[in-house]
């Protein structure tokens, strides 16, 4: 058993597991974890911006030297490659002199192999990275079987082991299906690797570009607003001149000038607009070619919820008695009608108030009793009341 | 320590605030995380106790608002703690609003972008108005982007209920430049009606990329939105000469829209013409607009994932994508209909104690009002 437990361990501890690209940059995002060892864990589960996020308690205590995080605020935990925990200066201090026996269960460790806690439970930590490991290789998706019941049972093949992965049981065997399974698969995992990196790579591409279009695009305004400025300037300079070596009338100079520099505007204008819109085909073009690979735009939904395909119980009535809005229907200048108010809309919110969650069944299963409303109900609520 | 504040403290623990990242009206906004997922959010700190009451009506609002409301276009209230004389409200971060979109210069807007954003701002305002919600301050700033592109309706600040009868609500809300005639002219009994103008104004405002209506004082906004629109005449807007703070400000003539917006298609200008009509109860409600030709015509709307990016946003996506090599669900995806081999429920990460009584529709409140 004791043969079996290590084999796991080493499969699972394969180099592969610590891909984490966490460089000391990013760690300084995390304080608590600024790290006090000569090396850099990395590895752990990573969060949408790729940053690893350790779990960290108040409650922290190495076990191995009992110190917690009221003696050593900056105490670190990190976990074996066994699932056990200790901090980071018993790590310094068993290991650096190379591998050593685990204080909890004896097995030999390396330092290199301790990884950061993510979750509470080191249970859930050592399913998390069976699981990614697993998912490497047992990454075929629904269309690579022929109907369902296939893919179904595919899938209870990689929960069986997964479940022997993480208790331990017949690792052997286990290992034994993981191999069979790579032999016999490996065209379609290479593809779906392939696939994979593909869709990564497009996604790059596609931020590249529009990195590069927006680079263009800031160029060309620059170059726009420098070509009309040099332009206003040397109409205004055109126009000095004129002015100083010519007899005509000043004020006709000045107005002849305006009414150049103006269609000059006009021009530069539309050639502007024009530009924008040889852009926007430039766009369009750039993003069909890449919405191949990410994602086609869909039709329009109005809306994504049913709300309205619900039959109301009740009705509302063209009137009600409600003292309330007399000084609505005394409105005689008009001036709620003007400001857009509506008693009908006041009607209608108080009168949902009312009935809204009748026909659900309340929360608590023994009490619960279902209310009989199955047909309209003629609400007769006195709103004066709400 | 008493249980409340304990259950505070407790629920203070959870967050980590990290660098600021913005400054409203009367909060501070900022970056942070979730202690036990390292999720980021954002806390927004209001300061509470700089006004007579105690507790500013603003920070109630959007506490209670936010509580009620759950939509893919509607920020996202995780939870509320208070610090000290602060009030603080944990909300999921989001990159980037519109506001900045608009004015990065280097970003090209195709129609589709436009009418993606606008379908997501609809969507969002028909939730808020079908629980009888006016938001009473949207603008391009408060309408925030997610990392995925959706637009999140934020700042409900100014919100409220729509008014039982007879009770007079402030005109003093809405930032001017979005703030619809009837607001201008002090009238204190108003709808939903008030939200769809400012909708027009954004609409606008992402066709021609600067503000469409922007007045220097609360008179030169109604003369610059009648000289965009010519003045109303009383068949146009009947009553309106009567409302409490009416003022002549000239007669200007009607332009055509198509005049000023050269390039849009004939249903853009007809919804846009519809959010901006005078008379608010013919203005076009936001479930009706979501059924505007405009929705359907082509181009279908841009997919959120593919709309302009911030350089910002492109650099905090550009990170190493979220566990290349972590995928935990062999399968690819937990397929619909597959229920043999679900993973175990331990599995997911703790998000202790999510409060799951906020799914609980709206409709279920007997508190409201
Ligand atoms: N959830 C959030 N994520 C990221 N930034 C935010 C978030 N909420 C607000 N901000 C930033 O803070 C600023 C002010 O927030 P806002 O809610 O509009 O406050 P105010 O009501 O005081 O105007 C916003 O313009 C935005 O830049
Ligand atoms: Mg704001
Ligand atoms: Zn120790
Ligand atoms: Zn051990």
């Amino acid at each position: 058993m004791s043969t079996n437990r290590t084999n796991a361990a080493s499969w699972l501890r394969g180099t592969t597991i610590r891909k984490g690209t966490t460089t000391p940059a990013t760690r300084s995002h995390t304080p608590q974890t600024q790290t006090s060892s000569s090396i850099v864990f990395s590895g752990g589960v990573k969060d949408g911006s790729g940053r690893t996020s350790e779990y960290f308690s108040m409650d922290d205590q190495c076990p191995v030297c009992k110190s917690d995080r009221y003696l050593n605020p900056k105490l670190r935990l990190l976990v074996s490659s066994c699932y056990h925990k200790m901090c980071e200066s018993c790590i310094d201090r068993l290991y650096t002199l190379g591998p050593a026996p685990c204080p909890v269960c004896g097995k030999t460790l390396k330092k290199m192999t301790f990884i950061p806690q993510t979750f509470e439970d080191l249970v859930v930590e050592k399913e998390v990275a069976i699981r990614r490991k697993l998912a490497k290789e047992f990454n075929k998706r629904r269309e690579d079987f022929p109907d369902l019941r296939s893919y179904d049972d595919y899938l209870q093949e990689v929960e069986d082991i997964t479940f022997n992965l993480i208790n331990e049981i017949d690792i052997p065997e286990t290992q034994a299906r993981i191999a069979a399974y790579r032999k016999e698969n490996a065209a379609f995992i290479e593809l779906n690797q392939q696939r994979e990196e593909a869709y990564v790579q497009a996604l790059k591409e596609q931020e590249e570009a529009e990195r590069r279009e927006r680079q263009l695009r800031a160029e060309e305004i620059r170059r726009a607003e420098e070509e009309e400025r040099d332009a206003r300037e040397g109409e205004r300079r055109a126009l000095i001149d004129n002015l100083e070596n010519s007899d005509a009338d000043a004020a006709r100079l000045v107005a002849q000038a305006r009414a150049e520099a103006l269609k000059r505007a006009a021009a530069r204008t539309a050639a502007a607009h024009q530009a924008v819109f040889a852009q926007q085909q430039e766009t369009m073009r750039l993003r069909a070619a890449q919405s191949a690979v990410v994602v086609p735009d869909q039709p329009h939904v109005p809306l994504l919820d049913g709300y309205y395909a619900y039959e109301d119980l009740c009705g509302l009535r063209s009137s009600y008695f409600d003292p309330a809005s007399d000084a609505v229907r005394r409105d005689k200048e008009g001036i709620m009608r003007a400001g857009g108010y509506r008693v009908e809309e006041a009607w209608e919110r108080a009168l949902r108030y009312a009935v809204a969650g009748l026909d659900i069944t309340p929360p608590l299963g023994e009490v619960s009793m279902p209310l009989p409303i199955t047909s309209r109900v003629d609400a007769d609520v006195a709103m004066a009341s709400v | 320590m008493d249980a409340v504040e304990k259950a505070n403290a407790e629920r203070q623990r959870r967050w980590v605030k990290d660098q600021k990242v913005g400054e409203g009206t009367y909060a501070v906004v900022y970056r942070g995380r979730e202690l036990a997922t390292g999720r980021k959010i954002a806390i927004k700190k209001i300061k509470v106790g700089q006004f007579k009451d105690g507790l500013d009506m603003s920070a109630v609002r959007e506490v209670k608002y936010l509580r009620e409301l759950q939509h893919p276009n509607i920020i996202e209230l995780l939870d509320v703690f208070s610090s000290k004389t602060n009030l603080n409200l944990v909300l999921e971060f989001l990159d980037t609003d519109l506001e900045m979109i608009i004015k990065d210069r280097s970003l090209v807007f195709l129609p589709a972008d436009i009418k993606s954003w606008m379908a997501m701002t609809f969507r969002g305002l028909e939730f808020c108005h079908r629980n009888f919600i006016l938001h009473r301050d949207l603008k391009p700033n408060n309408l925030l982007i997610a990392s995925d592109g959706q637009l999140k309706i934020a700042d409900f600040g100014l919100a409220r209920d729509a008014a039982d009868p007879g009770y007079k609500m402030t005109c003093q809300v809405i930032t001017r430049w979005y703030r619809p005639p009837e607001l201008l002219f002090g009238c204190r009994y108003y709808s939903t009606a008030v939200d769809i103008w400012s909708v027009g104004c954004i609409f606008a405002e992402l066709m021609l990329r600067i503000p469409y209506l922007p007045g220097e004082s609360d008179m030169d906004q109604l003369k610059t939105i009648f000289r965009a629109l010519g003045t109303p005449t009383d068949e146009e807007w009947p009553g309106h000469t009567k409302l409490p703070d009416y003022v002549s400000v000239g007669q200007f003539p009607r332009t055509p829209l198509r005049d000023l917006f050269t390039a849009a298609s004939g249903d853009t200008l007809n919804l846009l013409s519809k959010c901006i009509i005078f008379e608010p109860r013919k203005r076009i409600s936001a479930r009706d607009a979501l059924y505007h030709p405009y929705f359907f015509a082509l181009p279908y709307p841009t997919h959120p994932s593919k709309l302009p990016k911030t350089a910002a946003q492109t650099a905090a996506a550009s990170r190493p994508p979220d566990e290349v090599d972590g995928n935990v669900d062999p399968g690819g995806g937990a397929p619909a209909g597959v229920g043999k081999a679900a993973p175990p429920k331990k599995l997911k990460r703790k998000l202790s104690g999510h409060d799951l009584s906020r799914n609980i529709a709206r409709k279920l409140d007997f508190t409201a009002s």
